[in-house]
């Protein structure tokens, strides 16, 4: 039960990665940050009741509250950003030379 | 013994399920299914999380990840209404087999590391005091967890608090401020 809990984390946290990596829409960059993010929830949960401990839950309560900040924080900057370039593509939202 | 037999099953099908909405999500080519790839993988996930008997937080996970964060990406997906997005995940194929090599070498090595050491006599001779039995005697996981949140965690608990406010205002800022 554990093991699997913990294989599952790895591997969702592993999937966010490549989203992250090889995507190039910055919105479902966004989901792939929260996918690592709920990756590591699940981790310390399972940790959590294998040690028989309440402090990993109460780490997942705080984890979850900066996740949904940080995802509207991402979506308003998302926002601007699309507001001056019309797109949210990553190869097209870039202004730096070189 | 039965039901926890049956617990592992349920357990392992829940975790093949958000497996494959997580694989959905990375393939797919429009914006709103990788949204509801994402939406099952949050779902099967609170129901481990019911499973394994820690209520409070899959509670959570329904009412703040499942519900706000999912309505807000979608949300979003449908006020920038994207057309071409022909370019997505097209990268060249060097970079791919790069990206692809990196990301099975971190599941590899999680993987090894996990089942290698997940059952270390260490960890188990030392146990914590709140086992399943502890916690029912105790009224619940909800009131065990809200006693650890508001007495041993209260700074953490303000300190949160305090970065969600600063995280409302400036979500606000950003979206009515024009920038040149």
């Amino acid at each position: 039960m554990g093991t699997t809990i913990q294989i599952l984390a790895a591997f969702l946290f592993t999937l966010g990665l490549l989203t992250v990596i090889v995507r190039r829409n910055s919105i479902i960059l966004l989901m792939g940050i929260e996918l690592m993010l709920n990756a590591a929830n699940l981790s310390l949960v399972g940790f959590s009741q294998y040690l028989s401990q309440v402090n990993g839950q109460v780490q997942v309560f705080f984890v979850i509250t900066i996740a949904a900040a940080e995802s509207a924080i991402g979506l308003s900057i998302l926002v601007n950003i699309y507001r001056n370039f019309s797109t949210i593509n990553t190869d097209h939202t870039v202004t730096l030379k070189g | 013994m039965d039901n926890l037999a049956t617990l592992n099953i349920m357990i392992t099908i829940f975790a093949v399920m958000a497996g494959i909405c997580g694989i959905v999500m990375l393939l797919a080519k429009q914006p709103l299914t990788s949204a509801l790839g994402l939406l099952g993988v949050l779902l099967f996930t609170a129901g481990i999380y019911g499973l394994i008997g820690e209520h409070f937080i899959a509670t959570i996970q329904l009412v703040v990840y499942a519900g706000a964060i999912m309505v807000l990406f979608i949300f979003s997906i449908m006020l920038f209404n994207l057309k071409s997005n022909e370019h997505d995940a097209r990268r060249k194929m060097p970079l791919l087999i790069g990206s692809l090599a990196v990301a099975g070498g971190v599941f590899g090595l999680l993987v090894a590391t996990i089942l290698k050491y997940f059952e270390t006599p260490l960890a188990l001779a030392s146990p914590g005091s709140f086992s399943r039995q502890t916690i029912s005697d105790l009224g619940g996981n909800s009131l065990v967890l809200a006693h650890s949140l508001f007495t041993q965690h209260f700074i953490s608990f303000e300190a949160i608090s305090l970065a969600l406010l600063i995280a409302l205002v400036g979500a606000v800022v950003l979206a009515k401020r024009r920038f040149e």
